[in-house]
């Protein structure tokens, strides 16, 4: 590998950390005030394109330390699409079997690149009847084919695995810190396994306890992929709420407009969880008048068109002769 | 499990582990969601689809009887067997099948507490993908306990009359009438709202976090105190489509002792959608 002239000896060697950081771009029109500088985390740049690629790495690395993996033992995970893309493409390059139990609603686009990237898809029905506390259908459809085939399958599972976190707490909270020389005032993340706000704050936290952390959510009903609201977060094992400062509920449809602002604003093709970042950053910023945000974009919009199209409607318009 | 005014029709995890392969013992397992048997289900247990099993596929009616008996016949289940059922969802279909197998007479049935969830979280416990050994029986069914089961001339009654205790077990925003079923759900009705003088007590009300049932005490503290349910009085429960009120059904039936339960399984998509009838809001 030769970082300075980007060549690399397989795809792997794309993943980031402290020495070759995602990149930071800086908001010139959407943050509200000028005291206060927004910039974005853009982990789109990941090599199988989103954040959840660190985790995996780091998950399948602690399975391999530990023999867990071969040709004929692989890793099934309950997934709402990134983590199952980056697991699959991981293991593809490594020769292991993968397969991803998705919930019904998540975009087509999703489940079909989950396939394009070598996984085998147990796609669950969206609850009958849904109630909070409830199980929740593919996180124990996929504990289920761990425990039936323990010999073909492994589940590192995202929601528990402290690997998770690690990825975080070891990669992109000090990427964070070095890019922003110290001087961060507000982490701006989105809620799902909780891996990435956890990781983060506590590594900033700890270099500065003043940082404050601020976590966004969706309204109830919402169809944001990835994301957890409040009462969809008992799940999320990794969730630790003396770590998060403030958490914010947003209506969802404004991760969808936000994102179509992100785009045509600022070049930033982001997905829905970025605009559901955005939004709380910004209303924070009107808060505070001053500081240096960092808000992390998990994902950018090309996986989300359907949904796009769905919240904003004006989108399909003029796209017949 | 103490308290329950019926203490043979909870079995605990651990009473399964140790009775797995014992004879005149059949497990059943009744999911939502049809895939997860196929995934890894309890050793020999047999696993009904509730769609094309449970249900009549051309009227909208619980499944026949000839049909029901060729289905335990043909799962070897006998006359005199120990039926333990369980599924997912906090056994939410498991008590539907209970329910069912009443209707239908058989004597010994129980629900395993905690369901397919709490087995899966246990580290002691297996799941195969070996289908059961079977050997056919020759099952009859008697002909169905109308007793348990409210049909809608039931339920108007009991509104003209308010001579029984309606319990509504769906969400708060679907008693309300804020929406009419859960959202992307297809099964739905003409109008929201729910049964004139219904309580409203969201049936996973009944169990914890891990699926179990709550105790005896708790239970009445939510049925009796909370919601005003009147022991002295029959009653009737219902949701949307009438499988999660059977699990309902059984928590005051069975675990809570009270006379006179049924089931309305129309419910909602039924009754929100008949022309004329009574709404509340």
């Amino acid at each position: 590998m030769d970082r300075a002239r980007a060549v690399y000896d397989d795809v792997l060697e794309l993943l980031p950390g402290p020495e070759n950081p995602t990149p930071l771009v800086r908001l010139n029109r959407l943050s509200p005030t000028e005291g206060f500088t927004l910039f974005a985390k853009l982990e789109w740049a990941n090599p199988f394109g989103s954040v959840k690629d660190r985790a995996a790495a780091y998950l399948v690395r602690a399975l391999e330390a530990r023999g867990e993996l071969s040709g004929s033992r692989g890793i099934v995970e309950p997934t709402s699409g990134n983590t199952g893309l980056s697991l699959a493409s991981y293991c593809s390059v490594r020769g292991y079997p993968m397969r991803a139990v998705v919930p019904n609603k998540i975009p087509l686009e999703k489940k079909v690149l989950l396939k394009i990237a070598g996984a085998t898809l147990d796609v669950v029905s969206d609850e009958l009847c849904p109630s909070p506390g409830a199980s929740d259908g593919s996180i124990n459809l996929a504990k289920a084919h761990a425990k039936a085939q323990s010999e073909r399958w492994v589940m590192p599972n995202q929601y528990e695995n402290e690997a998770n976190v690690l990825a975080h707490y070891h990669g992109t909270g000090p990427e964070i810190w070095r890019q922003t020389e110290g001087k961060l005032t507000h982490l701006f993340v989105s809620l799902g396994t909780c891996g990435t706000v956890t990781g983060c704050s506590r590594y900033l936290k700890e270099q500065n306890p003043r940082v404050k952390v601020v976590a966004v959510q969706p309204t109830e009903g919402h169809d944001v992929p990835g994301l957890r609201n409040l009462s969809q977060l008992s799940v999320s094992k990794l969730f630790d709420p003396s770590l998060i400062d403030e958490i914010l509920e947003i209506d969802f449809n404004l991760a969808y407009t936000r994102a179509a602002e992100l785009a045509r604003r600022e070049g930033l093709l982001a997905g829905p969880s970025s605009g559901l970042v955005l939004e709380g950053a910004c209303r924070i910023v009107e808060r505070e008048r001053r500081g240096l945000g960092v808000m992390i974009f998990a994902d950018n919009v090309f996986k989300y068109v359907s949904n796009m199209s769905k919240h904003i409607p004006e989108l399909v318009e003029g796209t017949t002769p | 499990m103490s308290g329950y005014a019926n203490t043979d029709v909870l079995v605990t995890t651990d009473w399964v582990k140790e009775n797995l392969g014992k004879p005149k013992i059949k497990l059943v397992e009744v999911d939502v969601d049809t895939k997860a048997y196929e995934a890894g289900h309890i050793p020999g247990a047999v696993g009904f689809n509730w769609q094309t099993q449970l249900q009549d596929s051309v009227r909208r009616d619980i499944v026949g009887k000839e049909a029901f008996e060729s289905l335990m016949s043909a799962a070897g289940i006998a006359n005199d067997d120990t039926i333990v059922l369980y599924g997912d969802n906090n056994n939410w279909f498991a008590a539907y099948a209970f329910w069912l197998f009443k209707m239908y007479g058989h004597r010994d049935v129980r629900l395993m507490d905690g369901g397919r969830v709490k087995w899966l979280n246990e580290s002691d416990k297996s799941l195969t993908t070996d289908p059961p050994k079977v050997t056919p029986s020759r099952y009859s069914a008697s002909s169905p306990e109308l007793s348990l089961r409210a049909r809608v001339q039931n339920v108007l009654a009991a509104v003209d009359g308010r001579t029984h205790n309606l319990i509504d077990v769906r969400s708060p925003d679907e008693f309300t009438g804020k929406v009419i079923a859960p959202p992307g759900m297809t099964e739905t009705a003409q109008r929201a709202g729910h049964i004139p003088g219904a309580a409203s007590v969201p049936w996973s009300t009944a169990v914890r976090p891990d699926g179990t049932f709550k105790s005896a005490d708790e239970l009445r503290t939510i049925y009796l105190d909370g919601a005003h349910v009147d022991p002295g009085k029959p009653t009737i429960a219902y949701c949307r489509i009438g499988e999660r009120s059977s699990h309902t059904w059984f928590v005051l039936k069975y675990l809570l002792g009270m006379k006179d339960v049924r089931n309305y399984d129309g419910s909602w998509t039924e009754y929100g959608s008949m022309v004329g009838l009574p709404i509340e809001r």
